[in-house]
Formats: C-alpha cells, sequence, structure tokens
C-alpha cells in the first residue's frame, strides 16, 4: 500500500513527507516517510524492534534534525520553530528518565521546568499520582521504583503540562494488564478532548484498541497505512490457517509448504506458522496433504478472522520476500 | 510574569544536585584541605605559623572552588546522559544553548556559595586574622565566578567531546589534580622552581583567580593581575564558545 502523502498542512496535526534519515550516511533507518496525522486522532506506529520507530519520534520531537525531507508540527516548521514546538508537546520516551529525587520531587520539579502554577502543580500532581496508583511511592525515590512504577510515573509526569500533541514511545512497557488498559483509556479519553497522540508500540492489541489509524514501519519504511478497520477489511477477503507442528523438520515441513501455496503468505517461528490465504480451506488440504507426505504430525491446526497481527506480519513478510 | 528557561533549569539543577555527595565534593574536601593543610603545613612555617598560613590558604582555596563547581557542573551533563533526563529536557520547552547556560550558571552558583562557605570557615578558625574589606570581597568574588565559568565551560567540553565516563571521570580526577597543585592555591609561585612547573603555573588559570583573590584579602592586587584577568576573561569566552559549539551540534541519543 502507498503511503498517503498529507494534502493539507493547515488542518493536520503532524505531515511528514519524504523523511530521511541516516546515521551512518550508509543506511536509512527513516526512508522516504510520508504521513498525515489528524487533530484530536491517536496515531499508532507499529513496527519490530529497530524498525524506525524511536527515530521517526526524535525527529517529530526536534531531537534530531532529519537528513532530507519535509516535516510540520501544528503547522510550524522543526527547524525553524523548534522551541515553539516542544512548548506545545509532550514526550514520554523509550528509555527511563528521572531526576534524583522522589516520585512528588519528579512531578514538582517537572512542572516547575513547564511554568505551572504552584496551586494547579500541587493539584496536578496528587490527581496524577492517584490515577496512577502511586500513592504508596509518592515519597521514595524514583530510582528505587520497580519498572512498571517507573513507567507509570514518567507517563504520568508528562501529563503534569498542558500540550496539543502527545508522542507516547512505548509507554506501556513493563505495565501490568489493568495499568495498561487504564493508561489506553486514559489517552483514548484525552483524544477524544482534542489532544492528538502519536503512540509507538509492538503490541498489536494495544494498536488495536487505542488507535484510529496505524502506520506498519519496517526498516525505516511505511509498510501500510490505514484505519485498523481498513487494514483488515483489506486483508478482509484472506483467511489466517494456523499451524503448529508436534515435531520433525519443521524449518523443512515449511519451506516445502510455501512451495506448495498459490499466493498464501506464511510466516514461521519454530514449530509454528501463520499463512494469510484467500482459499483456507485449500491450504488447510495442502497441508494435510503434506504432512502425511512426510509424516510430521501436527498438534494444532486452525483457521479464524484475521487481527492487526495477521496485518502486521503480511506487510513484513511481503516486504521481507521483496 | 513567565519565569526564564534558563532560571527554571538551573532551580532544577541546584534542587537535584544538592545531595550529600555532591556537597562532600563541593564543601567537604576543600574544607578538609583547609583544615589539614592549614594547621599541617602551618606548623613548619617559622613566625606566623598556621595563622599565617590559613590567612595566605584562605583565598586560594576559596579560589580551587571554581574547579569543584566546574567539575559538579561537568558530572550533572554526565548524571543527565546517564538517567535520560538530557533527552527529555531537550524535548520539553528548553533550547540546548539553555540548557548548557543553566549547567554553567548552577556551577557558578556553586563555585560562589562554596567560596562563601569557606570564607566563613576559615573566620570560624582564625578570626579577625582575616582581614576582609568589601573591595577585596568583591574583587576576590569576582574572580571566583570567572573562574567558575572557565572551568564550568572546560569541564562541559570535555564531557562533549568524550564519550566514556571512565575516561571522562579520570580526565576530571587529573584535571581537580594537575590545576590545583601547580597553581598558587597552596604555595607562591617561585623561580627557584623547576621550569616546567613554572610554566604551568603561568599559564594555569587557577593561578590567576589565586592571585587576584588573594590580593584582594591583601587590598592591593599584584602587578601580574594587570594582565591575568583579561587573559582568563579571554579564555573563558573561548573556552565557553567551543564548549557551547560541541554541545549545541552534538547528536543527542538515547542511553
Amino acid at each position: 500500500m502507498n503511503p498517503v502523502v498529507p494534502n493539507s498542512a493547515t488542518q493536520q496535526a503532524i505531515a511528514v513527507e519524504n523523511l530521511r534519515h541516516t546515521y551512518d550516511g550508509k543506511h536509512f533507518a527513516l526512508d522516504n516517510v510520508s504521513f498525515g496525522v489528524e487533530r484530536g486522532e491517536v496515531f499508532g506506529l507499529l513496527g519490530k524492534n529497530g524498525a524506525g520507530k524511536t527515530t521517526l519520534i526524535k525527529a517529530l520531537t526536534t531531537l534530531i534534525r532529519p537528513t532530507s525531507g519535509k516535516m510540520s508540527i501544528l503547522g510550524l516548521d522543526p527547524a525553524q520553530d523548534g522551541q515553539e514546538i516542544r512548548r506545545r508537546i509532550g514526550v514520554v520516551q523509550q528509555g527511563e528518565s528521572f531526576d534524583f529525587a522522589t516520585v512528588e520531587g519528579n512531578f514538582d520539579i517537572y512542572g516547575v521546568l513547564w511554568g505551572v502554577p504552584k496551586k494547579i502543580r500541587q493539584e496536578r500532581r496528587d490527581e496524577l499520582i492517584r490515577l496512577f496508583g502511586l500513592q504508596d511511592v509518592r515519597k521514595k525515590r524514583a530510582f528505587d521504583l520497580s519498572g512498571g512504577q517507573k513507567r507509570r510515573v514518567q507517563v504520568a509526569r508528562e501529563l503534569m503540562h498542558d500540550m496539543d500533541v502527545l508522542f507516547l514511545d512505548e509507554p506501556t512497557t513493563g505495565l501490568d494488564v489493568i495499568m495498561r488498559r487504564e493508561l489506553l483509556d486514559s489517552v483514548r479519553e484525552r483524544a477524544r478532548q482534542g489532544l492528538t497522540v502519536v503512540f509507538t508500540t509492538h503490541n498489536l492489541e494495544e494498536a488495536d484498541y487505542v488507535c484510529d489509524r496505524v502506520a506498519v514501519v519496517d526498516e525505516g519504511r511505511i509498510l501500510a497505512m490505514d484505519t485498523v478497520e481498513n487494514l483488515k477489511r483489506l486483508y478482509g477477503g484472506k483467511k489466517t490457517v494456523e499451524v503448529t507442528l508436534a515435531g520433525g523438520d519443521s524449518q523443512a515441513f515449511f519451506e516445502r509448504l510455501r512451495k506448495k501455496l498459490n499466493g498464501g503468505e506464511l510466516k514461521a517461528e519454530g514449530n509454528s506458522a501463520v499463512i494469510l490465504t484467500d482459499d483456507p480451506k485449500g491450504t488447510l488440504q495442502r497441508i494435510l496433504e503434506l504432512s502425511q507426505e512426510t509424516g510430521v504430525q501436527m498438534d494444532w491446526l486452525n483457521i479464524r478472522k484475521n487481527t492487526l497481527e495477521d496485518v502486521f506480519i503480511s506487510s513484513v513478510t511481503k516486504s521481507e520476500n521483496q | 510574569m513567565a519565569i526564564p528557561g534558563i532560571v527554571k533549569l538551573m532551580y532544577r539543577n541546584v534542587k537535584v544536585n544538592v545531595d550529600p555527595g555532591t556537597l562532600i565534593i563541593l564543601i567537604g574536601l576543600p574544607a578538609m584541605y583547609l583544615v589539614f593543610f592549614g594547621f599541617g603545613f602551618g606548623t613548619m612555617i617559622p613566625g606566623g605559623g598556621a595563622t599565617a598560613y590559613l590567612t595566605f590558604l584562605t583565598p586560594g582555596i576559596m579560589s580551587f572552588q571554581c574547579v569543584m563547581a566546574g567539575t559538579v557542573g561537568g558530572s550533572m551533563l554526565w548524571a543527565d546522559r546517564r538517567w535520560g533526563m538530557l533527552a527529555q529536557l531537550l524535548v520539553g520547552p528548553f533550547t540546548r544553548l539553555q540548557y548548557l547556560l543553566g549547567i554553567m550558571f548552577t556551577s557558578l552558583i556553586f563555585g560562589l556559595a562554596g567560596a562563601l562557605v569557606m570564607l566563613i570557615g576559615a573566620f570560624a578558625i582564625i578570626g579577625a586574622s582575616l582581614h576582609v574589606t568589601l573591595w577585596g570581597a568583591l574583587t576576590a568574588f569576582g574572580t571566583i565566578a570567572i573562574g567558575s565559568i572557565f572551568f564550568g565551560s572546560l569541564m562541559l567540553l570535555i564531557s562533549g567531546l568524550v564519550k566514556s565516563n571512565n575516561a571522562y571521570n579520570s580526565i576530571q580526577i587529573l584535571i581537580i589534580f594537575v590545576v590545583n597543585f601547580a597553581s598558587t592555591v597552596f604555595y607562591s609561585f617561585s623561580t627557584s622552581l623547576p621550569l616546567p612547573i613554572q610554566a604551568l603555573f603561568q599559564v594555569n588559570p587557577l593561578t590567576y583567580v589565586a592571585n587576584t583573590a588573594r590580593g584582594g584579602f591583601d587590598g592591593a592586587l599584584p602587578a601580574a593581575s594587570s594582565w591575568q584577568i583579561p587573559l582568563l576573561v579571554v579564555e573563558t569566552v573561548v573556552v565557553l564558545a567551543m564548549a557551547t559549539r560541541v554541545y549545541v551540534r552534538s547528536e543527542i541519543s538515547f542511553v
């Protein structure tokens, strides 16, 4: 699928056109990336580790200057208006970032840095500490917290200040299921109130849950981009066949199966494979035939409807095969 | 009225860095020099003894605060890199230059505060033997302010160029040692010193700071201050410009 090139920068919170970035002059961490994000939209960047998501966030948040291409954030040019853009965005980075202070202290310092008046600062701090379940650790040093608690502090701290666009770089890493759901609900609620959110993740379930649109990123390129529903519909003529082998030479089995499939996309990992196909019955039959031919037994064989994960696997597999 | 970005960053730097570890480096170490060297070497000096030597040593130790404040400034940058706050602050409402100047001015505050603590400590030990006039204090603190910016810039320049934390720490210790002992902080310049050491004394900016601060306390600046202070100012401007250039151009990476 061709990426959508933004038509009107004025209606969009973010407009990116042919963005390229290289760290070493040889390999492109971003390779002709183009997309637009509407105001109030939750936009997801999906991709494996090292796909280029964080580099894209760094470029959008003015932390690095891209090698080439055009960008507009809130109608402003990052090369000229970096500080004005940074005044209007919030960023939760992938890595830890804390001051050597208590949880409360981290909130207070951050509020001061963002120029939040004292009374509002204290109210917001207390509300966020309550919302993110940090009451028991508010007097502890941030460095002494568990991984999940640290992540909660980092996300909550960013909400101390007002913003138009929030960049969340894998914000749910280390969070338990309940806290993850509460965070995602909070993101959706804020988007309903007009906040634009750019959200990177490799967890497809949460992208499906929270994002209005997603872009699948791999090797610095956008492979697919649309609403979650449209992407599923795009691959909707197809079904997913899942197979898990009981033993034997799975690699050889899947190689032979790949040759037998007509147009089906197969992604194997260990003893298991998922096959995206528009002929699920025929695929099933070929798997059974191959099983009989080779004597390889199966633990699991199933046909199911597509998920966003299938869209992701299909996009990345296609790209790798090309 | 909105508080300027540099002031907010300075507030944050002071708040985060006033911890026992920093205070030991900033205050404890120079205080120990003042007490142990003051009394230890003082007993070897005929005539005035410890009091005379402490009177000589106090402006030197106050000047030494420039170096300590500079190293604390360099360490701030390292800590912000190590704990992810550098990248976090740089996606906040600040410019890279504001961040750099925020550290620099925090170093300046630490340098002046440290010098004041040393002065009060010296008063507590030798009392009225330490003659301080308003002009003398202004001269001493003014020179220490320039010195703090010089050493703060130097340490930020080094931390901008050196990529390994261990290498940075080693360089920092070496600088503290060489700059401190190849200066007039503890003893006067003498032509009987070996020539290479004489040369080190002459090019060491801490010598300029210590000579001028001591002159302020003595009520008369040494003749050499007429060229040492302008040179210190020029060196400070050059090192500050270099640190700014290296830092602003650097690619910030997540750690």
